[in-house]
């Protein structure tokens, strides 16, 4: 193998790479949030809604959790100006992002939403809590305990997915890194530069997530 | 507007087309099974030699369990830049579905000697040592008394992993290689509206990848009583 790995290059470009790493982070914060609320309505379909609004979430989590995100968003990204909707391609990557998420958290919310036992409920009731205590001291704690970890874990899986913008020209993380190769042809070292950042990325993300975790919710989310 | 792609329809749907489709489906599918089958077996190896004892083997131990916490934190199209890079500059003959597989098998194993490693643990600690006071060898140890109890825990995640593998595996048409989404992107190119060819290639993923997960799921009630007999 006769390659020269030479960092200078790579190196100099750091400063845009951390830039864009905002990007990153502000992708997978909006399709996360987004793609929560789009959760938390599919989970109450699913859980409390009749035969025929269950049957439509449950279709939209099947459909999209079995098809890849990157053609979602092909097909948000090039079929809708055919109907006449033209958006910005970095509204378009939120958009599919947002769609793909919120079918895995639909599932995940579920399953937070089963945790609570009717039992419990009542047995708060018999106690002679209020609504609200039943909501802070019965209902919450089991939930986040269910739901936490793999929100925490949706929430990572957001980040590296975030990189599928690239290809549609949204200069995040990646999209920089290709645009700075192709000037400099150093792809090498740019992608090794850039998948560093990644892990530094993430390393903090689950950092602060288990930080958050064991603070307001007492869930042990690991860090490693 | 919607007018232009019903009267593709026809067209679209013809003899050739169907066979480059089916062709591009067969790759997708290739791939994955290679990539993460490759990645299944390299991910034991992984886990044997995060088990090894003492301290001549600690730095094994060290590569292999930062190898996992590292590739786990990487995005895939990183990953496939990466090889795609690296490969071509050892041996710039290599093919791309080359290049893609070892792509493939590269983040898989990550994934997949978690997967194995849970599976591991599932047993109980005192088995292990109850095989170790009888003098048992530990390769010995892993084929007799770990890989037999464990297989059930880890067959259904492992499907599923595989099975969603199916969908990431889009992304290697960034590098070239002639799958699903890469034929989606040449039909477009040859002028097909791209509702249509792409709402095709999302049916056809689907068509791949639904039926798995459904043998996935089957899978895992079947084996799940095994678990706690």
């Amino acid at each position: 193998m006769n390659y020269t790995f030479q960092f200078g290059v790579a190196l100099e470009s750091l400063p845009a790479l951390l830039k864009a790493s905002v990007l990153t982070v502000e992708l997978s914060f909006f399709a996360f949030w987004g793609g929560a609320l789009i959760g938390l309505a599919g989970a109450a379909a699913k859980t409390f809604g009749g035969s025929v609004v269950r049957h439509l979430a449950q279709a939209y989590v099947v459909f999209f959790t079995n098809t890849p995100a990157l053609l979602q968003i092909y097909l948000l990204y090039y079929g809708l100006p055919e109907v006449g909707i033209l958006l910005p391609s970095f509204t378009c990557v939120l958009l599919g992002l947002t769609l793909n998420a919120g079918a895995y958290l639909t599932e995940i919310q579920r399953a937070g939403f089963l945790s609570v036992r009717q039992t419990e409920i009542e047995a708060a009731e018999t106690l002679g809590m209020s609504l609200w205590q039943q909501i802070r001291f019965v209902i919450v704690p089991h939930i986040a305990k269910t739901i936490y970890p793999p929100l925490a874990n949706m929430f990572l899986i957001l980040i590296l997915g975030s990189s599928m913008a690239a290809v549609f020209s949204v200069d995040e993380l990646t999209g920089t890194a290709i645009n700075i190769s192709t000037e400099t042809y150093r792809w090498l070292e740019m992608f090794t530069l850039v998948a560093g950042v990644y892990i530094v990325l993430t390393f903090i993300a689950s950092l602060m997530l288990a930080l958050v975790g064991k603070r307001f919710f007492r869930v042990k989310a690991r860090v490693f | 507007m919607l007018e232009r792609m019903f009267n593709e329809i026809p067209r679209f749907f013809e003899y050739y087309s169907a066979i480059f489709l089916l062709k591009a489906m067969g790759t997708t599918l290739l791939m994955t099974l290679l990539g993460v089958g490759l990645g299944f077996l390299l991910g034991f190896l992984i886990v044997y030699l995060r088990q090894t004892p003492g301290m001549l083997w600690l730095p094994v131990r060290v590569i292999a369990i930062t190898y996992v916490e590292v590739f786990r934190r990487i995005p895939f199209l990183v990953i496939l830049y990466l090889v795609l890079f690296f490969i071509q500059a050892v041996s710039p003959n290599a093919s791309l579905f080359t290049i893609a597989t070892i792509g493939i098998c590269m983040l898989s194993v990550a994934y997949t000697s978690e997967i194995i490693r849970a599976g591991f643990e599932s047993v109980p600690r005192q088995q292990v040592e109850a095989a170790a006071a009888m003098n048992f060898s530990r390769w010995k140890i892993l084929r007799k008394v770990i890989v037999p109890q464990s297989w059930p825990v880890i067959l259904p995640p492992a499907f599923a992993f595989m099975v969603s593998f199916i969908k990431d595996t889009a992304l290697v048409s960034q590098i070239g290689v002639v799958e699903l989404t890469f034929a989606g992107k040449v039909m477009n190119n040859r002028g097909y509206s791209a509702l249509l060819v792409y709402g095709t290639i999302l049916i056809l993923y689907f068509i791949l990848s639904y039926p798995l997960t459904r043998l996935g799921a089957h899978l895992e009630k079947r084996l799940a009583p095994t678990k706690d007999q």
